[in-house]
């Protein structure tokens, strides 16, 4: 039999409302409230756990000298650079005698009148001495009074008097000589151990006070990396961990160090532990103090356990657990979680067993009514 | 009896489509404008819900953190965590700003959590898509897939750079832009602290200020510069109370630390529904209002003129002797039709359009249920307008001078 | 008479008082059952009025109408169900063949008993009878718009038919055919008239028919006189 037009419409108006009304289901059950939710599952398997502690630092030297004189001055000249190694004893710079020098002239004329008056007391005495004895020996031939041998005898004590007197003029001076050399000494900047010049703080000719740092000088030996660490997160911290520094500069390269000490002070403001790292070997070229570095400490690895990825620890109320698949349906089963490490894996002590398979990702919050589907990856997440 | 109406259809086919296809596309674009509204209110929803807070602390008198700018000092969490009824507390720094990867910048939330153990702590992703949620205290990102990144991806937020490490679905701000949970110290850093060149700036300035550059005191222009480049606050701080516990109860005890302004949950929910999204939603509801009266109007318009088209046979099956109720059947059959057709054809162009869509647009089935009704009674009533006229046509006009 | 068509005194006013105007003032007509008469008058005269009126499609003023043996308006109608009347007693064929556009050939013919309550098959049945008599059978499945209009026009006469109403009212079925067609149409008229015993008037001034009449009416200013037809055989 022919099949007419109106026919062949037929079919084609009844094959149109077919996949009308199959795409009206599709989108009403697949899409929606309705729909069910994608995740993604997992096994539990007994795994051994590295746990690590991470934090960020910063490069500094331990032995820092800073360098500067101990008076107000003016600097006269600096001998080296940024940079320069230097070694114990060098001297690094001048400051300016500016007077000194004619004060030290002033006190070696002084020293001079000093010792000039010692002699002229040491001759006066001598002088003194003999008329004194003199005079006894006129007395006991009766030349002479009793009054004029007391006189003289006088004489001689003032004479003494007056030598000791120049003497002990003569050490002030050489004493004030001594302190006004010491003094210039310090006008040299001396390096007070070998190292590299790390700062050059002044130019010469500027005025520095007391105690100001002209020179910053650094043992490289001495090297290590000041780390902060969370308190939160710092359990098991101690020294002697292996320490992996990454340096900001470093582009991914890793270095090997040790943990040095863990600071007796921590910071209360930004909670934080402070922690010093040192290199296994310095590195070379020397990274700039102050650089900053990530710093990675391995803890001692954790026997076999349970271990989850930490996507999967939800909450669910009041307590901590993880979505497991029972019969296909998902059921919150709370857990006791311990150690983790850094790559997110973290140790299940109650509530999980080896063999069972949890929900890691899902596509929305899962409840215990949810409809489920087990896909490989969630939809709309690219590799 | 044969079916006037489907023979009508038949024969016309194309012109029925035609319409219908165009009425579905109408009562599409209404759908979809509706997913728009609910989606608005489902993104303010869905920030408080992935929060896990239970109530939130922020700065005296203020509507913080979403609605309002708020800070307070990271350590006033302590004393919070001492109030009675209180089981988790959380710091937290919101701050929307440009998100940089390689040359492209995204618009995204940047949250700051407290790193470490602290699973299930509020404020974190409650679930991920892929990757981990963040282990190390710094340089760490999970990020939502709303974002464009992916894992692996290197972006930059301020001065830092971050790895993503994790991914989430629907984790967005209340105005849907993706968020970016980064570890509370660099979010501070990003938030508090200025970039690069501000700080040489400042630098320089307090420098050439005399009374912190004294030239006896070397170090008081160090000590100043530090504490400038400190940074030691947050925006909110999350609450968990215990189970059973009031949170307005809770909430009380708090404030009376005077200093401070605590919002329960259904508090945030009339701030951020009622205050931040408010004019927006109704923006986009009398959009929808106009939008579907304007559809009913075309829908009665397209019946009615259908109807129009056969006003001649009309009359000649008046004349033959047709009854008023086939005749009237026949133009309701269309109308119906058509309505179903345009249904269908709108709401299934509403789900495959709604994921293309910037924003969140949240369909839900009982919106396609009104909606379908709506059609309905609509193609009903135009239909009947149209029958009206039809049954109001004199048969004699068939039968000429 | 028992069937066929009976008019006495009618009368259609327009309007009231001063306009009022008289479309007919006073028809008598008298069609046997089995005969065909012509309608003839000018534009205006009233004949589209009178067969509105004998259509029960207008209202007249006064009067009285008998329809195959059913007196259907005596100063007022006296049937409650009009159309049902034109659908079971009246059988139409206008001008133009004004065939459902949307419906093939067979439908259009058919639609008529199925909405009188038939089975589709039987109207079915019944539609391919008359569309064989008419020699329009081999259409039965195409759509109006594929037929010619001497086609289209004998399927409208099929559908006036289907009912086999007593009555048939033709208003010019001939204006727009040819001779040869003309005849053809008459010839089919003729031939059911005597077949089904139905009264028919056809309304005409086509010059090709008239001689075909025994019997005409004439029609001017609303008043009908008879006269006799030539009657001229149909070739």
């Amino acid at each position: 039999m022919n099949i007419t037009a109106m026919q062949r419409r037929k079919f084609a108006l009844i094959a149109v409302i077919v996949v009308l009304g199959a795409l009206l289901a599709y989108v009403a059950l697949r899409s929606g409230p309705l729909a069910p939710i994608a995740v993604t599952t997992a096994k539990v398997e007994s795994q051994p756990l590295r746990p690590a502690l991470f934090g960020v630092g910063t490069i500094d030297a331990e032995r820092t000298y800073q360098v500067g004189p101990t008076v107000a001055g003016r600097v006269k000249s600096l001998t080296v650079n940024v940079g320069d190694q230097v070694v114990a004893g060098q001297i690094i710079g001048q400051m300016d005698p500016v007077d000194l020098d004619d004060r030290l002239a002033a006190q070696v004329s002084a020293m001079q009148g000093a010792e000039a008056s010692v002699r002229e007391a040491s001759a006066r005495q001598a002088h003194a001495a003999s008329e004194a004895s003199r005079y006894e020996s006129l007395l006991a031939a009766r030349a002479t009074s009793e009054e004029v041998l007391a006189v003289k005898r006088q004489d001689l004590v003032a004479a003494r008097a007056a030598a000791a007197n120049a003497r002990s003029n003569l050490e002030r001076m050489r004493a004030d000589y001594s302190g006004l050399q010491s003094q210039r000494g310090n006008l040299r900047l001396i390096a007070p151990a070998s190292g590299i010049v790390t700062l050059r703080e002044v130019e010469p000719g500027a005025a520095v006070a007391g105690g100001q740092t002209v020179i910053e000088i650094i043992d490289p030996a001495s090297v290590w990396v000041n780390v902060r660490i969370d308190q939160v997160s710092s359990a098991g911290l101690r020294a002697g961990l292996p320490a992996r520094v990454e340096l900001r500069s470093g582009d991914g390269k890793v270095l090997q160090g040790r943990v040095l000490r863990i600071e007796p002070r921590a910071d209360p403001v930004t909670e934080e532990t402070l922690v010093k790292v040192v290199f296994d070997t310095l590195p070379v070229p020397l990274p700039p103090l102050g650089e900053y570095a990530e710093v990675t400490l391995d803890l001692a690895p954790i026997g076999k356990g349970p271990v989850v990825p930490n996507a999967a620890i939800r909450r669910m109320g009041d307590s901590i657990g993880v979505w497991k698949l029972d019969g296909g349906d998902p059921v919150f089963v709370p857990v006791e979680l311990g150690k983790a490490d850094l790559s997110g894996r973290v140790q299940v002590l109650k509530g999980l067993d080896d063999g069972d398979t949890i929900i890691v990702y899902s596509e929305q919050e899962l409840t215990g009514n949810s409809n489920i589907s087990v896909v490989d990856r969630i939809p709309g997440v690219t590799p | 009896m044969i079916s006037l109406a489907g023979r009508d259809i038949l024969h016309s086919w194309g012109k029925f489509v035609f319409t219908g296809v165009g009425l579905g596309l109408l009562i599409g674009v209404t759908l979809v404008m509706a997913g728009v509204y609910r989606g608005m209110v489902d993104d303010g929803k869905a920030l408080l819900d992935n929060s896990g807070a239970d109530l939130w602390v922020v700065q005296q008198d203020t509507l913080g953190p979403y609605a309002e700018s708020s800070s307070i000092n990271d350590d006033l969490y302590h004393t919070v965590r001492a109030m009675p009824g209180v089981v988790e507390v959380a710091n937290v720094t919101y701050l929307t700003m440009q998100v940089r990867k390689g040359d492209n910048d995204v618009r995204a939330m940047v949250v700051g959590i407290i790193p470490g153990a602290a699973w299930g702590s509020p404020g974190w992703p409650t679930y991920l898509v892929a990757g981990r949620q963040i282990t190390r205290g710094h340089y760490e990102a999970v990020a939502d897939i709303a974002s464009g990144f992916r894992l692996g991806d290197e972006i930059t937020i301020r001065r830092n750079r971050y790895q993503v490490v994790g991914l989430t679905r629907r984790m967005v701000s209340s105005s849907g832009d993706p968020m970016v949970f980064i570890p509370l110290k660099d979010a501070q850093e990003a938030q508090f602290l200025k970039d690069n060149d501000a700080i040489w700036q400042s630098r320089r300035r307090t420098a050439a200020n005399p009374a912190f550059n004294r030239p006896g005191q070397p170090d008081l222009l160090d000590a100043v510069n530090a504490s400038q480049t400190n940074s030691t606050s947050v925006n909110a701080i999350l609450v968990r109370i215990a189970p059973g516990s009031d949170p307005e109860t809770v909430a009380q005890s708090i404030r009376r630390w005077k200093r401070l302004t605590v919002h329960t949950r259904a508090e945030m929910e009339e701030i951020l529904i009622g205050k931040l999204i408010a004019t927006s939603a109704r923006q986009i509801g009398m959009f929808l209002a106009i939008l579907s009266i304007v559809s009913a109007a075309i829908v009665a318009f397209i019946i009615y003129s259908l109807t129009m088209d056969k006003i001649r046979e009309i009359a000649v099956l008046k004349l033959i002797g047709t009854r008023n109720r086939t005749i009237a059947g026949m133009i309701l059959q269309q109308a119906v039709a058509l309505g179903v057709i345009g249904f269908a054809v709108g709401k299934i162009t509403a789900t495959f359009a709604a994921p293309y869509f910037p924003k969140y647009v949240l369909l839900l089935p009982m919106d396609a249920v009104i909606g379908f009704v709506a059609v309905m009674i609509i193609c009903a009533l135009a239909s009947l307008i149209a029958i009206r006229m039809a049954l109001k046509v004199d048969p004699a006009e068939a039968i000429g001078g | 008479m028992a069937n066929g068509i009976s008019i006495a005194g009618l009368r259609k006013r327009y309007g009231e008082g001063d306009t009022a105007v008289d479309a007919l003032k006073h028809v008598d007509m008298e069609v046997a059952p089995g005969e065909v008469v012509g309608l003839i008058g000018p534009s205006g005269s009233g004949k589209s009025t009178l067969l509105k009126c004998l259509g029960a499609v207008i209202d007249p003023t006064a009067g009285r109408m008998t329809l195959g043996g059913e007196v259907i308006y005596d100063d007022g109608w006296k049937v409650s169900d009009l159309r049902a009347l034109r659908r079971d007693k009246i059988g139409f064929v206008f001008q133009a063949p004004y065939l459902i556009p949307f419906l093939d050939v067979v439908d259009n013919v058919a639609l008529l008993p199925m909405l009188a309550g038939l089975s589709n098959t039987e109207a079915r049945a019944r539609a391919m009878e008359l569309l064989t008599a008419l020699d329009v059978h081999h259409r039965a499945a195409a759509m109006p718009s594929q037929l010619s209009g001497g086609e289209q026009q004998r399927v409208a006469i099929a559908r006036g038919l289907i009912n086999r109403p007593p009555v048939i009212l033709a208003d010019e079925p001939t204006a727009p055919l040819d001779s040869e067609r003309a005849m053809a149409v008459m010839r089919i008229l003729n031939e059911m008239a005597k077949k089904y015993q139905t009264a028919i008037i056809i309304v005409t001034h086509d010059e090709k028919i008239i001689p075909t009449f025994k019997r005409i009416y004439h029609i001017r200013d609303g008043i009908t006189s008879e006269e006799a037809g030539e009657g001229r055989p149909i070739s």
